[in-house]
């Protein structure tokens, strides 16, 4: 009794016996860990977010009815979307807060630095936090284009119309300056993905000697495939369904 | 014979100088003359280092001891690579065929918030024994200890726990990593103690205390560029950071520390 | 002319059966109650072998412990590059080792020098070090089934070696640093790094206290204990050129010698015969390549005298394999001072290879052929590219080239069997005492020796002195305190005031080449007296003409060098004085006019079986003589012979 009254004094947590929870979460290995599993997950969903898109290739029919059996189930959705909020957000939020961190950590930096990998000629791993960045600048507007409808500048189809899907994809990426930033919102992730599909499992501490060389070309290719994927939805789709 | 015969070598220093741990300090640029391709690194400084002491000028000081790449204590940054160019390699280690004539060599100090700097390329690294004396240790008080082999070690766990505990605790890591982590020196602790059964009884609670003092001690956390590993005199793998992270992990969520 | 004390030392060894002596002696100590430990306070000064494992465990026994080190951190101490392994009577090999066995190979190795009862004692504990170390989870070499394996090293008919790869030092080493560690963490020890200790204060005839400088500050400060636990390492560094770490150093053991603490055996130097050749001027230090490598190396010159030809150029029946010529029975596996002599004969005769002349070949070419390359590698790879990392040179294609080196030194403050120096209350542990290895020590039993004295010696004997002697606490602002900060400082303010041309450096140099060129490998009585002279007129010079710059109020190491070379300059004189008063040839030290027509030493049992302390009377008085006379019952006197 006199341990959980004590623990109180250190908030809801501690009382509900959950302050070694909160100090998992503050933990430099939480943290990366919780990094390393939002990460996955999202990779889950780009998968299902790309196969999804690829039936735009098959035209306007089998992608309407795929999106309308998708919105069908409200429920369910809103759940996933609450999901991938929460899991972007801490993503996000980690990624911020541990770049904060890191930097205060290095605090001085090197006159003069070379990396000593093999190879490597600039750190290529710096760019993750930039990488990110771009992805959430591209991830922001790809939300006001076409889950928010809050592009000013294009004529939306209203979401009762069973053509919306279709057609107001296709009016996101009508002018050229949309495709190049859609064009290059999907680089910029393969190359995010690139290091991070790897980099996820080494911090969930999935590390053997069988399996990680694997795991770091899984994750190269993986990067290729997402970037690929809807690269070339931004290249092809558009003039196919003019 | 393959042995080249040796040159001299005029070279340009610049050397970071810092009067103690409050003071500026800054670059300051030194020519040295008709440096032996056999000398080591630290030779190189010692000649530099007379020097300075001929013409009046405080010699460099930079910390250094067994010379031979075991005590961990010497290692400055080199052209902007910790312990200088070559791998699995300490600064006292480092020879100056390595170098040119007339080439310019930049010499900086460890740099991360967890280690200051006390005076020119010397910092200190006491955060490594705070994290150590967290929990990197078997407690076992002398004349405890049961006969040696009732504790069997199989040939390759043992051959991994070696691997683990060669860390000879420079602080190349630190220096090389760009969030100045510290996730290899403790990995490699921690990897050494949880793979040998002597290490079981105390290897939740190593895990967390040893951590939690890391993060306390203001090291970055690890964003798994290979840094460190590629840094490492005593080429410690990555792969036991990925250890530590499920050490961690497993102590955190599973035990009832 | 020397003075020789009247009444002889007596080292107070128990009587009665050797194997049953250390229990005996701990029947007889007297112990302090647990809960009274804690009152106590005992300074340990290093944190090596002896110095980590000391500190460790007398705060584990709940003892206040004060531990301090040079370096920014305990782990770096120079105990941390040894290679090679320890020894321990285990006989877990079933090859007939018992702690009888390596008893007298100890006593015979070290030439019949060392005190019988210590080396029965250390051969006794040996296997408990190996135990204490296990439980610490030091990772030793496994057979596949789990069990330790053990490796053979030279001076021995039996695998008792215990190692970690090459680096069985560091492991150990590391195993004590994690136990001070965790008492650091418990509060039983408080840690002082970077703190030079530069003299002991003695009060009313007890070792009270010590006077440190902060090296990061410049700041003196005193501590008071009840005890002080000495394990400062050896002296190797007199001769500049050593494999010591450049930070080993002989002034805490010399200023505790000046406040009257006897030095003995100081002449015993041990010379290690396979170490990578002087390359230049510029050299700062010698490496050492392990003894092993002598098991499938073989060391050879070539027959003609100046023969400047690539050694794959010179056949085989112009090379004199000149180990294996002298010593039939041992080859290329004799003992380090007999190797190095062997080489240092041959180089001096003219016959030496490599640009200086000054090496011998150490050829694996054979080895190679036979075995292939593979196997070798796998036995030696790291050692063959530390060597190539080095020279340049690639010892798989060419043979390496080697010289000796001083690598360990057997002498230090006298003690007792209690490791209590004849000043109650100082306690000298580890290479800083002259206990165990007589004249010349065998490979793998210095780490041996340092746990033991450390983990098994010290626990048992410094609660003896603190309840026979009912020590009292005392405050630091006693005179003798003042006395000795003051003095302490003195002599640094002493150095930055001679403001004169020549660096710390240069004398350091001038002083190790006198000591190579006259007190090294062969020494005669005329070359010991020159260079005592020279030594005192280096000496003279240095407190003229040095030059040290910048303070004493930072962070100085010019002028913490200079400080340890200022008192190697008085302790060298008193190395060199044991050499000429010990008119015979014993283990490393071999006087010329002693040996027989072979070249091989010629010890002199009637007159020279006893421990040389050397008790102080200041600088430029000639020292007084105590001789503890050394008796040889279980391990009766033999030839030592490796032919």
């Amino acid at each position: 009794m006199t341990d959980s009254t004590a623990q109180c004094k250190t908030g809801l947590l501690g009382c509900l016996g959950l302050s070694w929870f909160f100090r998992l979460l503050s933990s430099s290995i939480g943290q990366k860990f919780v990094m390393g599993l939002t990460g996955l997950l999202l990779c889950g969903f780009l998968v299902a977010h790309l196969a999804g898109n690829l039936l735009l290739f098959a035209g306007a029919e089998p992608f309407n009815h795929y999106a309308h059996a998708l919105h069908s189930q409200w429920e369910l959705l809103a759940l996933a979307e609450f999901g991938l909020v929460v899991l972007f957000l801490a993503h996000v939020y980690l990624a911020v807060t541990t770049t904060i961190g890191n930097y205060r950590a290095r605090r001085d930096f090197y006159v003069l630095k070379q990396s000593k990998v093999p190879g490597r000629i600039i750190g290529a791993n710096s760019w993750m936090f930039a990488s990110g960045s771009v992805v959430l600048g591209f991830v922001i507007l790809h939300l006001i284009d076409l889950r928010l409808g809050l592009r000013s500048s294009l004529h939306y189809l209203p979401e009762e119309n069973f053509e919306a899907p279709f057609r107001n994809t296709l009016a996101a990426l009508s002018d050229p300056i949309s495709r190049v930033v859609y064009f290059l919102g999907a680089i910029i992730l393969g190359v995010h993905l690139s290091h991070g599909f790897a980099s996820a499992f080494q911090s969930l501490g999935l590390n053997h000697p069988k399996y990680t060389p694997l795991i770091k070309i899984i994750g190269k290719i993986f990067g290729v495939i997402i970037a690929v994927g809807f690269a070339s939805i931004v290249v092809f789709v558009p003039g196919m369904w003019r | 014979m393959n042995h080249v015969a040796s040159k001299n070598l005029n070279l340009t220093l610049k050397i970071w100088r810092q009067a103690g741990p409050k003071q500026p300090g800054g670059l300051k640029t030194y020519q040295v003359r008709g440096i032996s391709t056999d000398m080591s690194f630290l030779e190189m400084l010692d000649v530099l280092n007379e020097q300075l002491i001929a013409s009046g000028e405080e010699p460099v000081a930079f910390d250094h001891d067994c010379r031979e790449g075991i005590c961990g204590t010497c290692g400055v940054v080199i052209n902007g690579q910790a312990h200088g160019p070559d791998s699995g390699t300490t600064t006292c280690q480092l020879h100056m065929r390595r170098f040119h004539d007339g080439d310019t060599i930049v010499i900086e100090p460890w740099l991360a918030k967890a280690f200051p700097i006390v005076r020119d390329l010397i910092v200190d690294r006491s955060a490594f024994d705070r994290i150590i004396q967290a929990g990197g240790f078997v407690s076992v008080n002398t004349g405890n200890a049961p006969e040696a082999n009732t504790t069997l070690v199989p040939h390759h766990v043992q051959q991994d726990a070696m691997n683990a505990a060669a860390c000879i605790g420079c602080g190349a890591c630190v220096a090389s990593c760009k969030n100045a982590s510290a996730m290899l020196f403790v990995s490699a602790k921690v990897s050494h103690l949880a793979s040998l059964p002597q290490g079981q009884a105390e290897r939740s609670k190593r895990v967390l205390n040893m951590v939690a003092t890391m993060d306390a001690e203001h090291f970055g956390n690890c964003t798994n560029t290979g840094e460190c590993e590629a840094a490492c005199p005593a080429k410690i793998k990555l792969s036991n950071i990925a250890q530590l992270n499920r050490e961690y992990m497993k102590a955190a969520l599973l035990s009832k520390e | 002319m020397v003075t020789v004390a009247d009444t002889p030392l007596d080292g107070r060894c128990p009587d009665g059966n050797i194997a049953s002596r250390w229990d005996q002696r701990k029947r007889d100590l007297k112990l302090v109650a647990p809960n009274n430990k804690r009152k106590y306070t005992v300074i340990v000064v290093g944190t090596g072998l002896a110095g980590g494992s000391a500190a460790a465990s007398l705060a584990e026994l709940g003892y206040n412990v004060l531990s301090f080190c040079i370096q920014d951190s305990p782990r770096r101490a120079h105990s941390i590059a040894a290679q090679g392994g320890i020894n321990a009577a285990k006989n877990y090999q079933n090859d007939g080792d018992s702690v009888w066995r390596l008893f007298y190979d100890t006593v015979k190795g070290g030439e019949w020098r060392a005190r019988e009862s210590n080396v029965y004692r250390l051969a006794t504990l040996s296997t408990s070090i190996i135990d204490q170390c296990v439980a610490q989870g030091v990772p030793f070499a496994r057979e596949y089934g789990g069990t330790l394996t053990n490796r053979s090293f030279g001076g021995a008919q039996v695998s008792r070696t215990f190692y970690c790869g090459g680096q069985t030092g560091q492991q150990l080493l590391l195993g004590a640093y994690q136990a001070m560690m965790r008492q650091v963490s418990g509060g039983g020890i408080k840690l002082f790094t970077r703190r030079e200790m530069l003299d002991l204060v003695v009060v009313d005839g007890i070792a009270r206290g010590i006077v440190t400088r902060d090296l990061v500050t410049g700041k003196y400060e005193t501590f008071v204990s009840d005890a002080v636990v000495l394990c400062t390492g050896g002296y190797g560094n007199a001769y500049y050129l050593s494999t010591m770490a450049k930070t080993c150093n002989v002034t805490a053991a010399w200023r505790c010698h000046k406040r009257g603490a006897y030095f003995a055996n100081p002449c015993f130097t041990q010379i290690h015969p396979t170490c990578i050749p002087v390359s230049g001027d510029h050299q700062s230090k010698l490496t050492l390549m392990s003894e092993s490598l002598r098991n499938d190396g073989r060391v050879w010159v070539p027959k003609t005298k100046g023969d400047t030809r690539s050694p794959d150029q010179i056949p085989e029946d112009e090379r004199d394999y000149y180990l294996e010529r002298r010593y039939p029975s041992y080859g290329n596996l004799a003992p380090r001072d007999v190797s190095s002599r062997a080489a240092k004969e041959r180089c001096d005769a003219g016959f030496g290879v490599g640009p200086s002349g000054m090496s011998v070949y150490l050829d694996f070419s054979k080895a190679i052929k036979e075995d292939g390359e593979s196997v070798i590698r796998e036995k030696y790879g790291n050692l063959f590219h530390m060597y190539e990392r080095i020279t340049d040179e690639n010892p798989y294609k060419v043979p390496m080239r080697i010289y000796p080196a001083v690598h360990y030194t057997m002498g230090g403050l006298w003690v007792d069997y209690n490791l209590q120096s004849n000043l109650p209350g100082l306690y000298v542990l580890g290479e800083a005492n002259f206990s165990d290895h007589g004249a010349n020590r065998l490979g793998a039993s210095a780490l041996m020796q340092g746990l033991a004295d450390g983990y098994f010696v010290i626990p048992y004997t410094v609660g003896d002195h603190i309840a026979t002697r009912k020590v009292k606490p005392i405050s630091a602002d006693r005179p003798e305190f003042h006395e000795a900060l003051e003095a302490a400082k003195s002599r640094t303010a002493a150095i930055l005031n001679v403001k004169g041309t020549h660096s710390t450096e240069h004398f350091h140099r001038a002083l190790g080449k006198i000591m190579w060129d006259h007190v090294g490998m062969a020494r005669n009585e005329k070359g010991l007296l020159h260079a005592i002279e020279q030594i005192k007129t280096l000496r003279e010079q240095f407190w003229h003409d040095v030059k040290v710059i910048g303070s004493g109020e930072t962070l100085n190491q010019n002028l913490e060098h200079a400080g340890r070379v200022a008192d190697f300059l008085e302790f060298a004189e008193l190395l060199a004085r044991d050499a000429l008063y010990r008119d015979e040839s014993c283990g490393g030290h071999f006087r010329e006019e002693h040996q027989t027509e072979e070249g091989e030493c010629e010890r002199n049992d009637a007159d020279f079986s006893y421990v040389s302390a050397w008790e102080y009377q200041g600088i430029g008085t000639e020292s007084i003589l105590h001789k503890e006379p050394l008796t040889f019952v279980d391990a009766p006197f033999g030839v030592r012979s490796y032919k």
